[in-house]
Order: C-alpha cells, then sequence, then structure tokens
C-alpha cells in the first residue's frame, strides 16, 4: 500500500495521521519549537518509544505519551525497518517527491557535473587565479567573526564509534571538552 | 642478460597497455596485479641494465629513476617524486590539490559572484582557523553546477556547488559543510588515497627508468585531476569528516547540529534525482550517516553553549 504522500504531508502538522515509530538514544527536553531557547514541555528518556512526525533544521519533532514537542535530530533514532532517523523523515516528508525506482529522473536545463565531464575536465589556471582572489585572510576571517559575534569553543573532536566498540569499552556518557577524540 | 631486458620491455607494454586502455584505473586491482607481477620478477635472475645511469632500481625504492642528465624537472615530474615518496610537504600538497582543484574548476568554473564567493571564503575561513591547519592556504569555492556536491582537494582546496549551496538556510549549514570538507583536508583523504596507487609508479622505477610514461603515470595517478574527486573514499573517512565538521562548526561558535540538518534535507531529495546521483555513488546515503552521527556525539555536545545559526545574515542566491 503506497501512501499518498501530498495528503500526508498536508495533514502532518495538523494531526499526526502518519507518525513513524521512533525510539530515543538519550534523554532529552521536549521543547515547544524547534530551537534551544524553547520552553521544555517535557522530557523523554532513553529507550522510549515515540511517534516521529516533523523535521526543522537540526530539530525533529515527535509526540511521546500525549506530549507533542521538539527534540534535537540525533537524539531519536527511527524503529521503522531499514532505517536511521533519515530515512523514516524521508517518508515523513515525502510530500511530492518523486518515487519511481530505477529510473534516474533529470530536469532540462539544470548544469549536472557527472563522473565524464569531470574525467574529460581541462586544467583552467584563469579559475584558479580568480579563486586565489577570494582567499580570506586570518585577519579577516577574525574580524568577521568578532563583528557578528562569533564566539569560539573548545571542544574536543568526537571519537569513532567503532573504535569503542573494537576495544570492548562501553560508550562513553558525556564527557563534554575532555576527550582526546581525533 | 637478454631475457631480463625482454621482461622490462614486456612489462612496460603492458603498464602502458593497462593504464591507457583502462582508463578510470582502479588502484585495487592494479595493486593485486602488480603484486603477482613483482612476484614473477624475483623468480628472475636480474642484471643492472646501464641503458640511463641510475643504479639498479629496487622495488618500491623511495627516490625515483633520475630523469636523463639534461632535461629540466617538469613540475609533474616532482609531483610523482612526492607521491613515490609517500611523504608531501604542505607545499606539494597544495601543488597536487592546486592540479586538482585546477582540473574541477575546468569541468565546473566558480559561480560568479564576487560577494558569493569572498562570503564563502570568510565562512571557510574562520571555521579552518578553528582546527589544527589554520594556516594552510585555504581556498573555497561555489562552482557552477545544479547538483547537489561539496569537494575537497589536499593542500586546503573546498569546493561545493551552487545546487548544494541553494539547498542551505543558514550560514551554520554553510559552516558545516565547509567543515566536513575542512576534515577531508586536515586528514589528508584524498592524499591517501592518491599515494596508495604510487604502487604503480614504483613499478615504473623498477622497470628501470624509461619515462616517456612519467607524465601518463602521474595523469592516472591523479587522473585527470578532477576524477579523483569521482571517486569517492571509504565510508569511515566519510563519517570521520563528518565528525570532525559537527566539532569545527561548533568550535566555530555555530550550532553545532547545522549538519545533520543539511544532511537531513538532502535525505529528503529523492534517490534517482539526477541532482544526486554523483553524491550518492560516492558517500553513504543520509540516513546511515545520520545514524554514525547520533552514535559518536551521545551527550558529548551537552553543555554547549547554543550556537548560532547566522540564518538572517546568510549570503542567499537567487
Amino acid at each position: 500500500m503506497k501512501p499518498n504522500f501530498s495528503l500526508l504531508y498536508a495533514c502532518l502538522l495538523a494531526a499526526p495521521a502518519f507518525a513513524a515509530p521512533g525510539v530515543m538514544i538519550k534523554d532529552e527536553d521536549l521543547r515547544a519549537a524547534a530551537n534551544a531557547g524553547a520552553n521544555a514541555v517535557g522530557r523523554v528518556t532513553k529507550g522510549a518509544t515515540v511517534e516521529i512526525l516533523a523535521r526543522q533544521g537540526g530539530w525533529t519533532q515527535i509526540s511521546s505519551e500525549g506530549k507533542t514537542g521538539w527534540v534535537r535530530i540525533l537524539a531519536v533514532k527511527s524503529s521503522a525497518q531499514g532505517g536511521g532517523a533519515g530515512e523514516v523523515l524521508g517518508i515523513v516528508e515525502a510530500g511530492t517527491a518523486r518515487r519511481d525506482p530505477g529510473k534516474v529522473v533529470a530536469v532540462a536545463g539544470l548544469r549536472g557535473l557527472n563522473e565524464e565531464e569531470l574525467k574529460l575536465a581541462r586544467f583552467n589556471p584563469g579559475e584558479l587565479l580568480l579563486l586565489d582572489r577570494y582567499a580570506s585572510d586570518r585577519v579577516d576571517a577574525e574580524r568577521y567573526a568578532r563583528e557578528v559575534g562569533l564566539r569560539p569553543q573548545s571542544v574536543a573532536y568526537l571519537p569513532n564509534p567503532k573504535r569503542q566498540q573494537q576495544d570492548g569499552k562501553p560508550g562513553q556518557p558525556g564527557q563534554p571538552n575532555g576527550l582526546a577524540g581525533y | 642478460m637478454k631475457s631480463s631486458r625482454f621482461i622490462a620491455h614486456r612489462l612496460l607494454l603492458l603498464l602502458s597497455a593497462v593504464l591507457l586502455g583502462i582508463g578510470l584505473v582502479q588502484a585495487g586491482d592494479l595493486e593485486d596485479a602488480l603484486k603477482s607481477i613483482k612476484k614473477k620478477l624475483k623468480e628472475q635472475p636480474t642484471t643492472p641494465q646501464p641503458v640511463q645511469p641510475v643504479p639498479p632500481a629496487q622495488p618500491m625504492a623511495p627516490t625515483p629513476p633520475a630523469t636523463p642528465a639534461a632535461q629540466p624537472e617538469k613540475p609533474k615530474d616532482q609531483l610523482l617524486k612526492a607521491l613515490l615518496g609517500g611523504k608531501t610537504s604542505p607545499e606539494e600538497e597544495a601543488r597536487i590539490g592546486q592540479q586538482i582543484a585546477g582540473n574541477l574548476l575546468g569541468a565546473a568554473p566558480l559561480v560568479r559572484d564576487d560577494s558569493l564567493q569572498r562570503y564563502v571564503n570568510r565562512i571557510g575561513r574562520w571555521v579552518a582557523l578553528q582546527s589544527e591547519r589554520p594556516d594552510l592556504t585555504w581556498h573555497f569555492g561555489v562552482i557552477d553546477s545544479d547538483d547537489l556536491n561539496a569537494f575537497a582537494a589536499p593542500g586546503g582546496y573546498v569546493f561545493l556547488t551552487r545546487g548544494l549551496y541553494r539547498k542551505l538556510k543558514s550560514e551554520a549549514e554553510l559552516a558545516g559543510v565547509l567543515g566536513h570538507e575542512i576534515g577531508h583536508v586536515i586528514r589528508k583523504h584524498h592524499l591517501k588515497l592518491l599515494q596508495k596507487s604510487q604502487g604503480v609508479a614504483a613499478l615504473g622505477g623498477f622497470i628501470g627508468g624509461k619515462l616517456k610514461n612519467e607524465n601518463q603515470l602521474l595523469q592516472n595517478l591523479i587522473g585527470n585531476g578532477a576524477e579523483i574527486v569521482a571517486r569517492g573514499l571509504d565510508k569511515d573517512a566519510e563519517y570521520e569528516a563528518d565528525r570532525m565538521g559537527m566539532v569545527l562548526t561548533a568550535r566555530a561558535g555555530y550550532d553545532a547540529y547545522a549538519l545533520p540538518a543539511v544532511l537531513a534535507e538532502i535525505g529528503h531529495v529523492a534517490k534517482n534525482d539526477k541532482s544526486v546521483s554523483l553524491l550518492f555513488k560516492t558517500h553513504p546515503l543520509p540516513e546511515e550517516r545520520l545514524g554514525q552521527l547520533s552514535e559518536a556525539v551521545g551527550d558529548r555536545l551537552e553543555g554547549l553553549p547554543e550556537g548560532q545559526t547566522g540564518e538572517r545574515r546568510f549570503y542567499r542566491l537567487r
């Protein structure tokens, strides 16, 4: 049975007529809106089953135990077969996306960049000169950051989860800024 | 004596045929072919052949065969030398990257929008400054293609297509994409891919320095420059670049979750859409990448102050 995607998308926010099952992979506050400044309207715990409703930027809308709200996109995983949260979100958001497996769809008039063109590409020194002109030096970049109020943070690289599994260590709970990640 | 010259000659022919005939050289396959050829050669008695003023080359010699004395060393010869050595200086890395970048731009030139390009360079440089290689000669460019893709080349070259740029909703998302590519450069993923193919060049050295094919060797190593970006890195390299992208974005003061947001947005595009066909050929699917990121992040970004999105000031393309 193929759901009618356009209809789905339209109904999505009105009433969660179509929701995909998900599971929380960490404890999270449920927020009233898709931003960290929004009020917490509840809390969902790691392992809780939820319904995934929508996505907006880095946030996912879910419903859990009668409450609806937003959590970080990475905090919830789809329990639907085959997939990560992304796949479910893809279904949820399908909207007007074409589903015609086996047929590559191209739109006339759009400039593509395929393997053949890349293979046949000829060195263009003029473009490189142009590229040089646009380069930003350190001073320029730092000035910009100051002007717009970007404040650098100290954050360690995230370790490779696969490595940790190989070492036989369970994943470490949050250790901000102290890990010797790479 | 005659037999080993004969063998060397045959090998040269085989090599030329292989390189010219195959076009897109699969490094892996050649490695296997190489191994079997080398094994056969080891079984033959070899005598030094003073055709060129070179000592008999050993397999995997760190120094390349010397060119005939009179010939000035071409830039490509130097590149080959660097690749052969397995150790490239920052300058050589940048020359290799420049070769690739120049070819990529030959396929898709820069979008003619000064403000756009300067903006992207500024954001890119700011993000790169948060890494352990802040002072490479970083170059960023938006290239003229409606496909969704981004590319990195050794030494600090980062490109994204206009098609991808148009999908972005904020400065933080731009930072996320650039951060991912910067990660590739920091970890030298493309450079390492190239150096793996140096097995071919090593064979060239072993044959004894007939260098008519050296340029062709280099050409096939880099593969006409832009071809390498169509080869794709292994999944782990992509996952690593994703992790680094998130962290560099956060370090730069942006919302760390901007990169996952871009991945989710890309995941929304139909898989058979032409605009993503090369992207999905060369990268794991967005859902896989999001899953990997979820696992990698865990709780580690708790306690970070809320980063900026820079949504309102984001430079939008018409």
